[in-house]
């Protein structure tokens, strides 16, 4: 020391004494060696490529072939930090010159710490229901919106996606539907602010968890919007003391096309047949006729029916049923391959920077994304970015701030609906005998003053006789719609959560937190000036812009005190909640060509806008104890008060208790000597939470709506009668489970069980019509939902070279109606009755098809209790069915690496609901209504008295053959292959030469494989389980490099 | 640092703690009044009443998920009656109707109709009481209450002729619930002779209030309360005397400057023309699209469905110099087809306007009130004034007695098919039946006072109306 003092120039005492007061050891840049092995724990085996770092520093290295590491550190450092992927890092103070380390498997990680409302805990401490779904899982699929990569990971959270139109969020419930007619979404947090944007705005590559919090005891903190769970979104940080920054180049690209296949249609040419047969039977069921005379009929008003000729002459289907010879078919439209692209592109690309030092840390990215969908036109394109950066401005002092900002584009045919211009619609609708584009009475091409041709829309007229009137969906060509017609959803997303956080005393800190959000949503639609709907009023705009605008400051004490086996940990908090939905749109008719925006508009449609806006003032508490980290107690309590409601019922109040027991950490576990178990712990909760979003803004109050003019008068219309005392929705709800490990961890999970019960449910009570009202919406009814949760993960191989785990989770869910406003509401398909659950179909029960006469039967009462059968379907009664809502839903993964390669692979599955395929029905059509497109199957119907089959026979007059009953209900299992992706690093001695710190190429594959029972869909249609002409959920396959500079 | 300490947790308490409330009570409801602020002023009750005429003409949304073409306003109610007859033929929306099928507790036609007219009803009473209770001077209540009863009594009038059969055949017999005032518990069932005695009361104070002054064509002035009162009187067959006085009032009685024959060319899409009494005004940003009926579906000319076509043997009935005469074998089908003829009368278009009330049908009806008058030499005159209006080279007929009185009723089918169910409404009030021909895509013939004359009572109002069970459809 004193020598050193002696080669310091003196002029630098005076600093060195100031800094020498700050921090004495570290003047000393003195260093000594450390050296030693790092061993497995399991087995005892070296570990070759563990991170050795001096803590608190940038030094490091790593070890070597055979486990050895040699590094100087400072005289003072204290601490060595040993990590390894797939082990539990630790830290080793520094007691000697030589220091060996065994490693232990990280499985469990009870000491992980995960976010959790308004804070963060240990998963030790936790006695709620939370399940996390890390950074990994969403690396390795191509999901678009970030919530869908969580399907599949969350036991208990059913992920639906409805349709493949990029971009699209999915509907996502948790822990069962609990709510009916108010939002049943669960409610999502973003870096600890409330999210009112649309989750497609934020990158996966940004996003560090996904915690998903299930019961009271992990979402009460939320209060009145916890009933239907909670979405923790934590996105990417730095680190303080980071070595070295982290820059992140990804490139991705692929193709997607349809995940399953479509049902087979038939060809034109069989579809003339079909047709005169269902023709020849309408004269022979329906008018009477002889055989041969009705073949004749049917020959002769074939095209007369049809309205189309797609053949050379002019009655093709000879009285036999087959096309004449000598007739030439001159199109046969495949509608499905005109209304799709193939290989629909996708690419993205992420640059990011990740890194720290002593008072700063930071997480800078930048992303693209481009994805085409499988509709034509269909697309989305999105630019987003993002810095979260803290830095400690003193001691004492944190200032955290993180912002993002993102754009996306998103070009949305028509692809769900019975719209007109509804994609899948049409190719389910429209025959192949219908020419795409315009033809004239002889089968010619019409073509445009340029020479190309035009669009068949169905609708010629000049009394044109032949292939001039379509009779389905007359007046439009969605193919023609998708490529002239512009329907493009732009929106805008900027949030930002800052806070400053003020470290008190020791125990003692306050955080104060302030977010803003400022979501734009701009809709445009564009209709055709010349084709389509809107031709008669050359051609319309109509655009939707709204602002959402939130602002929420939280206010934050936190007292956290060990003193000895007793600790506490304590919060107050207060927090406000400003929302604002600021709504403008225009509507204008009467465009020259090429002119889209409404300042070229001749007349104006509509105008509307209007400002809504909600508050919420809440005061927190949440109080942690635990004994010898082995007993934990908790309470969490929120008093909100919501403007959604009168002024006399705006505050409400919500808890939870939750208390959790380590039992592996009990003596008499221990002595036994019993080290197979390594982790036993008992958790439990109650609470009650709210439920007040979806139920309209102010729903209390009785008043005259504007927007009701008369002509160059303004009107207002009295809204209708409203409950003044209306209130939140609550639920109840209990958990209790056990989570486990043994055998070092290499096995572990966790069993799950919960009863929530959701009541006062807004129901609409019926009023009799007479009084001028028929419904007042009124908190009126009940709902419980129940069901077990398991996971179950194990390490299979652990060795030098390979690493190989799996996950398996399985879930189940009961929903049963307890109190209803009527003894049954009949919602569509549905029957809701107390006992019932709210997506049990009830529906006319399918009996096959009449061998004598080809009608369809169905089942009905008789008067003596039992059964009989019917042609008549009014005649029949309707039974329960069975549920939409899946028995069992979880996922299976399994990771495998073997020195550079990985392998990871994730399966959903979700066993036991049914589907009502409206769709399928629509195409297994008797041709009752002359030119609609029909399925493959048709094959099979009755053709024949004696024909035994379950397909009615064809026939071009009234019929309820193909109306809703169970013959067109089926069981909807389904097994997806989610994600497989297979990488390989490239070696670093390799990559050494370049100076990079690591070279990533890899394949990945969503939704690569699916097994479902009933093909021609996506068994993902939505929760009732219907259909409504949805595209189809994509599968994706696409090659990709990542490299760390 | 203790001072920073003490500093935030002040700060902190402070926000807990102040003015919360004035936070909570500032967001308010930016598209909407209350009461108060309509009764106050005649700008509020004319917005009101504005917001009554298009709740008349919009596309009615039964239940809020659910809104399909076939009921939308008064329009659609209307064009239902309309291809309930045998002049024209439908093959689209209404197809139920058409075949004199949608009438069951259940169906659309029977809980729409309620539904719609009952909705009107309780604003009619909300805006009498309102008005009643309200700030406005003495005089200028009386008008608006003399408004308000005259739509009261056109909607309680086509509850009557939707839910029982005529007047006529049983005064006694069971009608839809009468609400006078705004009531938050529901009746039972009333009687022909109760809802009549409320109609006629309210048409005689609507015309001995109103005035000949409105707010635009689509509003009832006296005008239109007097041919309203002309019809629901020669519903019930009675007073013909006062039939004909109203009837002369509403078309202001003289015959030949009442009639524009040009205006039957021009579409029967203006509410401008002279012969309109009472129309809905559509403009482009207020229009109800493709549900507009009958533009809609019975040109086919103009982009819309196509949906309606007109038998051969009513086509038969016009001279070819019939300036009525627009019918024309569009799609070359053959003689005996459904699809053989269509009609020009209306033309299409999303500012087509709909005619509700015309000089022609009330000049038919002081001809009818002449006849049943005992006058048919007065009652034959009227009737040709029009005759040769339409048609220059039109003879008067040698026609007497009963063969008078039904040159008068085709006369109306002719002039007025299509526009607000002349023939269906005819055939109720003198209980005679429909017949069809075979020309028809679905033959259904109706005897007099068949069922298929009237709609049961809707299922929603006996599940929720302790007063009216299941019962009530009994015999219907």
């Amino acid at each position: 020391m004193l020598l050193n003092f002696k080669i310091i120039s003196m002029k630098k005492i005076a600093l060195l004494l100031a800094i020498f007061a700050i921090g004495l050891q570290s003047v000393f840049a003195q260093t000594r060696e450390i050296t030693g092995t790092v061993t497995s724990a399991e087995d005892g085996l070296s570990i070759p490529g563990v991170s050795v770092s001096v803590k608190g520093t940038t030094l490091g290295t790593i070890t070597d072939l055979d486990g050895y590491y040699v590094i100087n550190v400072p005289q003072d450092a204290s601490t060595l930090v040993f990590s390894f992927v797939g082990m539990r890092t630790v830290e080793q103070p520094i007691t000697s010159s030589t220091l060996n380390v065994s490693l232990q498997q990280e499985m469990v990680g009870v000491d992980e710490v995960i976010v959790v409302a308004y804070g963060t805990k240990t998963k030790r401490a936790l006695t709620g229901a939370v399940t996390s779904v890390g950074a990994d899982v969403l690396e390795n699929q191509t999901a678009v919106s970030p919530l869908r990569a969580i399907q599949g990971s969350a036991p208990g959270v059913n992920v639906v996606t409805s349709g493949g139109q990029p971009g699209e969020n999915p509907t996502i419930r948790i822990r069962g539907i609990g709510s009916v007619n108010a939002s049943a979404d669960p409610l999502i947090v973003v870096d600890g602010v409330v999210f009112s944007g649309n989750l497609n705005s934020i990158s996966s590559n940004q996003i560090e968890s996904i915690n998903v919090l299930k019961d009271a005891s992990a979402s009460a903190l939320y209060g009145s919007r916890a009933a239907n769970g909670v979405l923790l979104i934590t996105t990417k940080g730095g680190t303080y003391g980071a070595k070295e920054a982290k820059i992140s180049v990804n490139a991705k690209a692929g193709f997607s096309n349809p995940a399953v296949d479509i049902y087979d249609l038939v060809s034109a040419e069989d579809f003339m047949k079909y047709s005169w047969e269902s023709l020849r039977n309408t004269g022979i069921y329906t008018n009477g006729l002889a055989e041969a005379d009705a073949a004749s009929y049917a020959t002769n008003n074939l095209i007369s029916s049809l309205r189309y000729n797609p053949y050379s002459v002019s009655n093709p289907v000879g009285t036999d049923g087959n096309i004449v010879s000598g007739a030439e078919l001159m199109w046969d439209t495949d509608w499905h391959k005109e209304m799709t692209d193939e290989n629909a592109f996708f690419n993205e690309y992420t640059l990011s920077a990740q890194g720290g030092a002593d008072n700063v840390s930071y997480f800078i990215t930048g992303n693209y994304l481009n994805q085409d969908g499988s509709v034509i036109e269909s697309n989305f394109e999105r630019y987003s970015g993002r810095a979260n950066i803290s830095t400690k401005l003193k001691e004492w002092l944190e200032l955290s701030t993180n912002n993002s900002f993102s754009k996306s584009l998103q070009n949305y045919p028509n692809q769900a609906g019975t719209s007109y211009t509804s994609s899948l619609q049409w190719v389910y609708s429209i025959a192949n005998v219908y020419p795409l584009y315009a033809r004239d009475a002889q089968g010619n091409l019409k073509l445009d003053a340029a020479g190309q041709p035009i669009y068949d829309y169905g609708n010629a007229g000049g009394g044109q006789s032949v292939n001039a009137v379509r009779p389905q969906l007359g007046g439009e060509n969605a193919v023609s719609s998708n490529l002239i017609n512009d329907i493009l959803y732009t929106r805008t997303n900027l949030n930002s959560a800052s806070s400053l956080k003020f470290q008190l005393y020791k125990d003692l800190s306050f955080k104060t937190t302030y977010g803003y959000e400022r979501y734009l949503f701009d809709a445009y639609e564009y209709d055709h000036y010349k084709y389509g709907a809107a031709a008669s009023v050359n051609g319309r705009v109509s655009q939707e812009r709204t602002v959402t605008e939130t602002a929420s400051w939280t206010n934050a004490l936190n007292f956290n005190k060990t003193v000895s086996d007793h600790n506490i940990n304590a919060d107050v908090i207060f927090e406000t909640f400003d929302y604002k939905y600021d709504y403008l749109n225009a509507q204008a008719t009467g465009y020259l060509p090429n002119v889209k925006v409404i300042s070229g508009s001749t007349v104006p449609e509509s105008v509307g806008g209007y400002l809504t806006q909600e508050r919420l003032t809440s005061y927190l508490a949440r109080a942690d104890y635990n004994y010898k980290s082995k007993y934990y107690i908790d309470f969490s309590f929120r008093r909100d008060a919501s403007t959604r409601f009168a002024k006399e019922n705006r505050w409400g109040n919500f808890f939870s208790v939750g208390g959790s027991w380590i039992i592996s950490d009990e003596g008499f576990l221990q002595s036994s000597g019993s080290s197979d178990i390594s982790l036993l712990k008992l958790r439990s909760s109650y609470g009650e939470l709210g439920n007040n979003r979806g139920i309209g803004y102010f729903p209390y109050l009785g008043v005259y709506e504007t927007g009701w003019n008369n002509n160059d008068n303004t009107g207002v219309l009295q809204g209708g009668v409203v409950d003044p005392d209306i209130t939140w929705e609550k639920s109840s709800m209990f958990n209790v489970a056990l989570d486990y490990a043994f055998f070092n961890n290499r096995i572990n999970g966790s069993f799950e069980y919960y009863n929530k019960k959701s009541i006062d449910l807004l129901f609409d009570k019926p009023l009799a019509p007479s009084l001028g009202d028929t419904f007042v919406s009124t908190n009126i009814g009940t709902i419980r939902n129940s069901g077990f949760e398991f996971i179950l993960n194990t390490v299979n191989v652990h060795t030098t070279d390979i690493y190989w785990t799996s996950s398996f989770n399985i879930s189940t869910n009961k929903n049963e109606i307890l109190k209803l406003p009527q003894d049954e509401i009949i919602n569509g398909t549905k029957k809701w009755m107390v006992g019932k659950s709210i997506y049990d179909f009830f529906i006319r029960e399918y009996a096959g098809v009449n061998p004598s006469n080809g009608n369809a039967m169905w089942y009905a009462d008789d008067e003596n209790g039992g059964k009989t059968v019917t042609e008549v379907y009014g005649d029949a009664t309707q039974y329960y069915q069975g549920s939409s809502l899946p028995d069992v839903t979880g996922g299976l993964s399994s990771y495998f690496k073997y020195k550079g390669f990985d392998l990871n692979i994730m399966f959903n599955y979700s066993f036991g609901g049914k589907i009502y395929d409206y769709s399928y029905a629509g195409l297994m059509n008797s041709l009752e209504s002359a030119g609609s497109q029909l399925a493959a199957d048709i094959a099979n119907r009755w053709q024949k008295p004696g024909d035994i089959t379950d397909v009615p026979k064809l026939i071009n007059s009234n019929n309820d053959y193909n109306a809703t009953s169970t013959r067109f209900l089926f069981d909807n299992d389904y097994v997806r292959l989610k994600a497989l992706t297979i990488g390989y690093n490239l070696p670093e001695t390799l990559i050494e030469r370049v100076d990079l710190d690591k070279v990533r190429i890899f394949l990945q594959a969503d939704n690569l494989w699916t097994y479902q029972s009933h093909k021609g869909i996506d068994p993902e249609q939505n929760l009732a389980g219907t259909t409504d002409n949805r595209s189809y959920i994509m599968k994706t396959i696409s090659f990709g490099v990542n490299i760390d500079l | 640092m203790r001072n920073i300490t003490k500093l935030l947790i002040g700060v902190f308490l402070m926000f807990a703690f102040a003015s919360c409330e004035d936070f909570l009570d500032e967001p308010k409801p930016t598209d909407s009044l209350t009461a108060d602020a309509i009764f106050s002023s005649t700008e509020g009750v004319d917005a009101y009443l504005s917001g009554i005429y298009r709740n008349i003409r919009g596309q009615y949304e039964y239940s809020p998920d659910v809104a399909t073409t076939d009921v939308g306003g008064i329009y659609s109610m209307y064009f239902a009656r309309t291809i309930k007859g045998s002049d024209l033929i439908q093959n689209s929306w209404y197809n139920f109707d058409y075949a004199h099928e949608n009438r069951e507790p259940t169906y659309r036609r029977v809980r729409v109709t309620w539904q719609f007219l009952y909705d009107l009803i309780n604003h009619a009473n909300t805006l009498i009481e309102g008005v009643e209770n309200g700030d406005l001077a003495d005089s200028e209540k009386a008008e608006y209450i003399a408004h308000g009863k005259a739509l009261r009594a056109f909607f309680y009038f086509q509850l009557a002729l939707e839910y029982q059969l005529s007047y006529a055949v049983d005064p006694s017999a069971p009608a839809p619930p009468i609400y006078e005032k705004v009531e938050l518990e529901p009746k039972g069932m009333s009687t022909l002779e109760e809802m009549y005695t409320l109609i006629v009361s309210d048409i005689n104070d609507a015309i001995a209030g109103l005035p000949d002054t409105r707010l635009n064509k689509s509003y009832i002035n006296q005008k239109v309360a007097q041919g309203l009162k002309a019809r629901i009187l020669m519903a019930m067959n009675q007073d013909w005397d006062q039939v004909e006085a109203a009837a002369k009032a509403a078309y202001g009685g003289n015959p030949a400057t009442a009639l524009n024959a040009a205006e039957y060319l021009q579409g029967f899409d203006d509410i401008n023309a002279s012969e309109w009494i009472w129309g809905m005004n559509q403009q482009a940003d207020q229009s109800n699209y493709y549900y507009v009926a009958p533009h809609a579906f019975t040109d086919h000319y103009n982009d819309a469905y196509y949906g309606t076509y007109v038998d051969a043997n009513f086509v038969d009935q016009f001279s070819e110099t019939d300036v009525r005469n627009l019918f024309a074998n569009f799609y070359d089908a053959n003689p005996g087809d459904y699809d053989e003829y269509v009609t020009s009368k209306f033309v299409f278009s999303f500012e087509a306007d709909i005619p509700l009330m015309r000089t022609a049908e009330m000049i038919l009806i002081e001809a009818e009130a002449l006849y049943h008058q005992n006058r048919p030499g007065e009652a034959h005159d009227l009737l040709f004034v029009l005759q040769s209006n339409r048609d220059e080279n039109a003879v008067k007929s040698s026609a007497t007695g009963t063969a008078l009185l039904e040159e008068i009723l085709l006369e109306r089918r002719k002039e007025m098919y299509g526009e607000n169910g002349i023939e269906w409404f005819d055939a109720k009030r003198l209980q005679r039946g429909i017949s069809r021909s075979s020309n028809h895509r679905v033959v259904v013939n109706l005897t007099p006072n068949d069922k298929r004359f009237y709609l049961k009572v809707p299922q929603t109002e006996i599940d929720s109306n302790p007063n009216i069970d299941a019962s009530v459809n009994d015999g219907r």
